[in-house]
């Protein structure tokens, strides 16, 4: 009974599948557009009808004034570069003052002062060498280089945000990127890049189209990041500027690191072109990008959140994976294997790769072992030279260092080795490497896939490989 | 080798470049062309025969074997083979040269077909493959989705009526659906109607009429019909075609009750100052972008006009409903507007 019942119903049940599908053909391919379409056009009539708005509609008067001004065609340009302009300059500039006093406190005060408490409790060498040269001075750095900038740097960065203007920078670039097959805004979260690659990364949240995210994601490392700044500053006063007469070297590294920026963003749209052409041509595409008005920024809000949201998160990231990058800075230096320690012959066995690219071992070894933070690589290279060419200075095996004069920096990368080659290409690998560590993982939560966190870890470093190659053998056919 | 070369190592490294670059360029690369010839077995040669015929047969041609072998990309003893194969597996019949399908070759074919079409939907609606690529694609996948996956994907689509170029997709009983209209090519001047399908094969004249941008759904009314051109107006726009592209475009004529919306013009033709009301959004625009469109309010009467024109005059900004929300040029050009 119970089964006869069953299997009636299953009848009853296909009947009505079969005619449903019959009528189907009769309704028309435009049938569920229509449904939906006319929900939509029933919603909007209802909020006409029931909704009251306050005031008069449109658009403020002020609002399209300003937008008529920073969209046209003789203002939007110069407005946009001055902002961008004034808002890295004062960061790098701002920020040199902070970072000498948290350098002298966190490392010239309270580090020997920490060695000298080891000492008299009796620790052993090594197990206060480990903890406080390596995990201690790698933590101290990131913080005093790192925590400055992006304290200047985005706090100015989320005011231009929340006062509105960002989207019409978006609107004005969109043409140039939508030739690379990107998103407008990809031109805030490359902004935001020159900042810091992982906050520019998580800031590709405001792209809401997959394909063009993703792009946005893979191409935030050609943004030159507040700890590369410093590197490059660096090295192109000590090597650049000798190259031209004594009162233009400082215009001479200022545009020689201008160049390097550049350069960055021609490898932003080139490499977002051929994603967009290649692996990323079948993630779903759409644009539409809304310009909100203008309000007055709420100064003290925006000042809390982004130092709360950006700067100590991000912090937080670098200091995680800094402490084992100082651990195993000072181990390497310190562990002899023979004669020599790791470090020594992990340099050795990269010397011969890092001619083929114009680099040295040195550099090599550093970039591998300081991939948490940009900001050590400089420190650990003079460390290592130090160790490897057994001049006098520095502070000891394992221990990183600075030197306050840049002359005596360059004398000591000169006894390196170093040539203009090595600096050009120094600071061409600083901007064509893998993405720090912070970022690396910062990319792997976003995107939550391992193969697009390769593809955006890999490609810029075989792209630094072949441009530096490039250029050292064209260097040395000529030399 | 000595490393200390440097005209060595770059004439080296150029040489692993190109090797790469003739490896792994889109589609022509050695490697994918080896990956896609093992790929290549009985089953796809069959497929691709049987689709052939159907094809052909819905046409009402003759199938002549040697026609049929030279239409086919394989080798002439390949598809000898095959042949041979399917006519002991009762797909196909032959008489003298002339090459029948059997009940059963015929909905196999119908099946294959269905991916095809299917697989074309699913990439126009969930992916964001150029329109250009959607054929080549389905061509490949429609091998290797079985019957079950198919049917899946179908449900997964809300079991769609037909492919994004317009073509009708068989059921999964195997009814189809015949397309009515006309060829553009043969429709006399003065004729009103709609488009209603766009044939992607051969693939130069498809992409002719891609780059003409015209759009599956759009009104059209003839205005000349010449052997040299055809020539209509649709969306506000003057479209010259020649009879060969026209062919592939087919025509859902108008009884005369239905009025031509003569006024209805693509949102790209406004211009600073006018005001429109919004008619709809073209069938072209799909998937994701088009809900987001309809989220944001270019619903049918709603007013629009332009707000702002970025330096580079492309993206430009439209205030609707009070808002200000920039489109692109070729998104506009899917957007119906009435002029005010």
């Amino acid at each position: 009974m119970v089964n006869l019942n069953c299997s009636k119903m299953k009848n009853e049940v296909e009947n009505i599948i079969g005619l449903s599908n019959e009528l189907r053909w009769k309704l028309g391919g435009e049938f569920h557009d229509h449904i939906s379409e006319s929900i939509y056009a029933d919603a909007s009539e209802i909020v006409e009808e029931t909704v009251n708005t306050a005031g008069k509609k449109g658009r403020n008067a002020i609002d399209v004034k300003i937008d008529q001004i920073v969209t046209s065609r003789k203002w939007g340009f110069p407005i946009m570069f001055l902002i961008l302009g004034v808002i890295l300059w004062i960061t790098i500039i701002g920020a040199n003052y902070p970072s000498s006093l948290l350098a002298e406190l966190l490392l010239d005060t309270i580090h020997p002062a920490l060695k000298s408490g080891a000492n008299s409790i009796g620790m052993p060498w090594w197990l206060s060498g480990f903890l406080i040269d390596g995990v201690y001075l790698a933590l101290a750095w990131v913080i005093a280089v790192m925590l400055p900038p992006m304290a200047i740097f985005f706090p100015l960065f989320t005011l231009l945000e929340d006062f509105g203007y960002l989207p019409r920078v978006a609107f004005n670039l969109d043409y140039l990127f939508k030739k690379a097959g990107a998103h407008g805004k990809q031109a805030l979260t490359m902004s935001m890049g020159f900042g810091c690659n992982a906050a520019g990364v998580v800031a590709t949240r405001i792209i809401d189209s997959p394909r063009e995210r993703l792009i946005a994601i893979i191409t935030n490392n050609f943004s030159l990041c507040n700890g590369r700044w410093p590197t490059q500053i660096l090295i192109a006063s000590i090597f650049v500027g000798a190259i031209v007469p004594e009162a233009l070297s400082g215009t001479a590294a200022v545009f020689a690191v201008i160049g390097i920026a550049i350069l960055g963003m021609v490898f932003m749209f080139a490499s977002s072109w051929l994603l967009s052409k290649t692996v990323l041509k079948g993630q779903v595409s759409t644009f539409n990008l809304e310009l909100p008005p203008y309000r007055p920024p709420r100064f003290w809000k925006t000042l809390y959140t982004s130092l709360i949201d950006r700067t100590l998160i991000v912090l937080w990231r670098a200091i995680v994976f800094a402490a084992p990058a100082g651990a195993v800075i000072w181990l390497i230096s310190n562990i002899m294997i023979g004669d020599h320690s790791i470090a020594y012959w992990m340099i050795d066995s990269l010397n011969g790769f890092g001619w083929l690219i114009g680099l040295n071992g040195v550099i090599l070894v550093a970039y591998i072992v300081a991939i948490p933070a940009n900001e050590i690589v400089i420190p650990t290279v003079l460390m290592l030279t130090v160790l490897v060419t057994g001049m006098a200075g520095g502070a000891g095996a394992g221990v990183m260092f600075e030197l306050d004069s840049v002359n005596a920096t360059g004398d000591i990368l000169r006894a390196g080795g170093w040539t203009l080659l090595t600096a050009i290409n120094l600071m061409l690998f600083s901007l064509l490497h893998n993405p720090c560590s912070t970022t690396i993982y910062t990319i792997y939560k976003e995107t939550k896939s391992v193969k697009w966190t390769a593809v955006a870890t890999l490609m810029p470093l075989a792209m630094g490989f072949v441009v530096t190659f490039l250029v050292a053998q064209i260097w040395y056919m000529f030399s | 080798m000595n490393i200390s070369q440097p005209l060595y190592n770059l004439i080296l490294f150029v040489l692993l470049a190109g090797l790469l670059y003739f490896l792994f360029r889109p589609t022509k690369g050695w490697f994918w062309i080896i990956q896609n010839s093992v790929r290549t077995d009985q089953k796809t040669i069959t497929e691709d025969i049987l689709k052939q015929m159907y094809t052909w047969e819905n046409q009402g041609v003759d199938i002549f074997k040697e026609d049929l072998i030279k239409s086919l990309k394989y080798s002439d003893g390949t598809q000898e083979d095959v042949l041979e194969t399917m006519e002991k597996s009762m797909l196909i019949t032959q008489t003298e040269e002339v090459l029948e399908l059997t009940r059963s070759g015929r909905s196999y074919a119908i099946k294959i077909v269905r991916v095809h079409r299917l697989w074309e939907k699913y990439l126009a609606e969930k992916t964001g493959f150029e329109k250009s690529e959607w054929h080549h694609r389905a061509e490949k996948m429609e091998h290797r989705l079985s019957h079950e996956e198919t049917n899946i994907l179908a449900t997964k689509l809300g079991n769609p009526m037909y492919d994004p170029h317009g073509d009708p997709i068989p059921t999964h009983e195997g009814d189809v659906l015949d397309i009515e209209g006309e060829s553009l090519a043969e429709l006399d001047v003065d004729t009103v109607g709609k488009i209603v399908h766009i044939e992607d094969e051969p693939d130069v004249i498809y992409q002719q009429i891609l780059a003409e941008n015209i759009h599956i759904g759009s009104q059209i009314r003839v205005v000349e019909n010449s052997k040299q051109r055809v020539l209509f107006y649709s969306e506000g726009e003057e479209f010259v075609l020649a009879p060969e592209v026209a062919k592939n475009i087919t025509i859902q004529v108008f009884e005369t009750e239905v009025v031509f919306e003569e006024d209805a013009v693509r949102l790209s033709s406004l211009k600073k100052g006018e005001e429109a009301e919004i008619i709809g959004i073209s069938k072209e625009f799909r998937g994701d972008g088009r809900r987001r469109l309809l989220d944001l309010g270019f619903v049918k009467g709603t007013p629009i006009k332009i707000d702002l024109v970025s330096p580079l005059s492309n993206p430009k900004a439209y205030l609707v409903k009070g808002t200000t929300i920039a489109l692109r040029e070729d998104q506009a050009a899917k957007i119906l507007i009435k002029k005010r």
